[in-house]
């Protein structure tokens, strides 16, 4: 009995050991915003992640996110956009689990309300998926670009989530 | 057993322990943590600490001493301060182990199986969980009230003294508050009276009586479900969660997805299957000799694994922690006597408990490892708001980019408010990155509406921090730029009436928000965003004073689209109700519905002179 009496003694002590209230720690944030957009966005940077709009997941490995059907991307024009137009090039890859359960697959783009022609992938791997930018589709600092996939993987076809791409970084490239 | 051998042995025990599960140590806060630390936000008076003590909470659970009062008290004393809580776990599990050690020495008789017990139920892989989640404190809790009663009987036995004997009962009726399983407590002393002990068996059968009693109470204050995972089956899938639990409890059963060898991997798929039959084989030799005493191991695994068998679908890894202590301690025995037979007695106990711990350990250890990083995440959240609400006073905080584990461990528990912060939200579209869970709760409810959303970041009443890092960073001015852009000003599918930003959204009949709630009058109207409209049900959740009832039930009559369904009762004073309805198959307009509330009476309390009729909180549209 004098033995349990003790343990639990101890067990006592030990808990009220930090008895003093310590002040709870301070976790900084991160205020020095750069207000621009960029023009060349990596999926993997944090920095980055609030111009990965809608339709992306959470960033993995930090260098890339999967997408979902739909999903948009906002990038600053490039320097001289508006007269001579840019280049756009979306670096991702094509996963082989979606390849085998869907087939091919078409990716579109719109860019600022206006239709790019779509391109249709039917190997996994890595693909860009490029497009030339006329100068006239630039009337405003910064562009919204809505991408979708004629098939991607349903929720709960392989996990949880409804899953497209993998992308790795999307860019305006000024010509 | 010396005091210096024992000592010793507790020590090593407890080093391997300390050793093993440091990372849980320094863990943080997650999940239902942040519910049991604000259960003292709105705790006043005498009778709501009594309510919040001892009220049963989900699934009917009422555990004062290892849920609510400590996460209450613990708060008061040390706040977010996660250590003084850690501390308090492992002390309590370092004096399990010496509990373990002075009952495998008195029923097995050897010191070496005293010493191999507590290191094997250390190793497993069921105590990750709770050495690194302080919600899960009830199941080191509850390993000691048992181990501590039984411990009593021991000595009781032992001894012949009425003291142990009343000290059993003590222990035992105090171990009701940290965690239901108490109630095999009578089974567990049954068994090892009448496997070892015949002659106190009968002592132990008023035992039954205490556990019958709490059961009745319990079953009165909790009735069980009958749907969802929490829905008890008494049918032949007892037999197979029995047999999950039974394979899981040589802990290796999810070394395959972690980063091991793939011998390794096949090791921990056959762990279990060895193991069994090495038991089996230590079992037959001893039950032919006739003694019986070394069931008992076996006793307390079913007798503590019983009660969650009946819940089919709800099969937690954690439901192990403590039926494996009766797997740990016959195995302690089981290589004892392997050891003391013969060479090749030794050479099959020595690989068996390296098989045993090279397969489950690292489970154990990927377990703590994952929930500390995982409550760090939260932590680098949580804190991470607070200075930014420290920043930026007063200011609506809108966080992108939050992610799914993210957003159920550290936000759906709503911990800002232990921190006085009540405006913080995601930005609108978030939820359709963040994966469902409809059994753990709804994150459109987390989504400031993208109008108001629009209209803060215009008047600078809004900070955006991008959330998908370890830190938060200010993205205000980026995301302002981009917000005409992504954002469509659509009404959203849920109102928090008692939140101003909704206010675009409630027609007449409304009063101004007040203390979490919205005051209706006689009539009232709203509006509500449809995304889709096939298979949506408005769920409503509101707020009844005892006031509002003085002179009987209140009906409420509700129309939906135009369409009148029939009136719903609130007769609970001073309670929360909640209503859901189904929409119409076909809607007016394809972007909104519009929801019409009467109540049948009002009331003008005078020292306020408004016409009121009920207070509410939400209402949601959700899919059925």
């Amino acid at each position: 009995m004098r033995r349990l009496t003790l343990l639990a003694a101890a067990a006592l002590v030990l808990a009220a050991t930090p008895a003093c209230k310590r002040q709870t720690a301070k976790v900084e944030t991160i205020e020095n915003e750069q207000p621009q957009l960029a023009s060349a966005v990596s999926a993997g940077d944090p920095a980055h992640a609030v111009q990965f709009v809608q339709g992306f997941y959470d960033i993995e490995q930090g260098s890339w996110r999967w997408t979902r059907g739909k999903f948009s991307i906002t990038l600053q024009a490039p320097a001289g956009a508006a007269q001579k137009g840019a280049a756009l090039e979306l670096k991702f890859s094509l996963p082989e689990a979606v390849v085998k359960k869907v087939g091919p697959v078409a990716l579109s783009a719109v860019f600022d309300g206006n239709p790019l022609p779509p391109e249709k992938y039917d190997k996994d791997g890595e693909h860009v998926f490029q497009r030339d930018i006329p100068a006239g589709l630039f009337r405003g600092p910064s562009v919204n670009i809505e991408f979708s996939l004629d098939k991607f993987l349903a929720a709960g076809a392989v996990e949880e989530r409804e899953l497209g791409i993998i992308v790795q970084s999307a860019a305006l490239m000024a010509k | 057993m010396s005091r210096s051998r024992f000592s010793a042995l507790w020590l090593a025990a407890s080093l391997f322990c300390l050793w093993l599960y440091w990372p849980g140590m320094k863990a943080w806060f997650q999940q239902d943590d942040f519910a049991w630390l604000g259960l003292g936000l709105h705790v006043h008076t005498p009778a709501e600490l009594l309510n919040a003590l001892f009220a049963p909470k989900a699934q009917g659970t009422i555990r004062p001493w290892s849920e609510r009062a400590f996460f209450m008290s613990f708060f008061a004393l040390f706040g977010l301060d996660a250590l003084p809580y850690r501390i308090l776990v492992f002390a309590t599990q370092l004096a399990n182990l010496g509990l373990l050690i002075a009952i495998a020495r008195r029923v097995t008789g050897s010191t070496m199986a005293a010493a191999l017990a507590p290191l094997f139920w250390t190793a497993n892989s069921a105590l990750g969980l709770p050495m690194s989640w302080t919600s899960a404190y009830n199941q080191i809790l509850c390993a000691t009230f048992l181990l501590g009663a039984f411990y009593c009987l021991l000595r009781w036995i032992e001894s012949g003294s009425w003291r142990w004997y009343a000290a059993q009962w003590t222990v035992f009726l105090l171990g009701f508050g940290a965690l239901e399983i108490n109630v095999v407590y009578p089974a567990i002393a049954a068994a090892y009276a009448l496997l070892a002990s015949r002659r106190h068996f009968l002592h132990t059968l008023p035992l039954f009586a205490a556990s019958g009693a709490y059961a009745l109470l319990h079953r009165a204050l909790a009735p069980g479900t009958r749907e969802g995972p929490y829905a008890m089956r008494f049918d032949g899938s007892i037999l197979s969660t029995l047999a999950t639990y039974w394979y899981g409890g040589f802990g290796s059963m999810r070394l395959a997805s972690l980063e091991v060898p793939p011998w390794l991997s096949a090791l921990g798929l056959a762990a279990p299957w060895i193991l069994s039959l090495a038991m089996a084989l230590f079992l037959g030799l001893r039950l032919r000799r006739g003694q019986w005493a070394v069931l008992w191991p076996l006793a307390w695994f079913l007798a503590v694994i019983g009660p969650v068998l009946p819940l089919r679908d709800h099969i937690s890894d954690y439901y192990n922690a403590i039926p494996t202590l009766g797997l740990a301690l016959l195995g302690g025995w089981a290589f004892t006597a392997a050891w003391n037979a013969h060479l090749a007695g030794k050479a099959a106990a020595v690989f068996c408990a390296a098989l045993y711990l090279a397969t489950s350990a690292p489970v154990a250890r990927a377990t703590v490892r994952y929930n500390f990083e995982r409550s760090r995440a939260v932590r680098d959240l949580v804190l991470g708001v607070a200075r930014a609400h420290e920043i930026h006073p007063g200011k609506v905080i809108l966080l992108n980019g939050v992610g799914t584990d993210r957003f159920w461990a550290g936000m759906n528990d709503k911990p800002f408010r232990l921190l006085g912060i009540d405006d913080v939200w995601l930005t609108p579209g978030s939820e359709n990155t963040i994966q469902a869970f409809p059994a753990l709760g709804d994150v459109s409810q987390f989504v400031y509406p993208a109008a108001a959303t629009l209209r803060a970041l215009r008047q600078k009443q809004a900070v955006v921090y991008e959330a998908g890092g370890p830190r938060l960073r200010n993205v205000t001015q980026t995301y302002a730029n981009m917000a005409p852009l992504r954002l469509k000003a659509t009404l959203p599918g849920h109102i928090d009436a008692g939140n101003p930003a909704f206010a675009e959204q409630l027609g007449d009949g409304w009063y101004p928000a007040e203390g979490g709630y919205r005051w209706m009058a006689k009539r009232a109207s709203l509006r509500l965003g449809v995304a889709s409209s096939t298979g949506l049900r408005l769920f409503l959740k509101g707020f009844c004073p005892a006031t509002q009832l003085s002179k009987g039930p209140l009906h409420l009559q509700i129309f939906i689209d135009g369409q009148v369904y029939p009136p719903v009762t609130v007769s609970r004073p001073d309670e929360e109700f909640s209503f859901s309805f189904t929409l119409p198959a076909v809607l007016k307009n394809k972007d909104f519905v519009e929801v019409v509330l009467e109540v049948d009476r009002t009331v003008v309390p005078p020292a306020d002179g408004r016409e009121l009729g009920l207070a509410f909180g939400n209402f949601a549209l959700r899919r059925l």
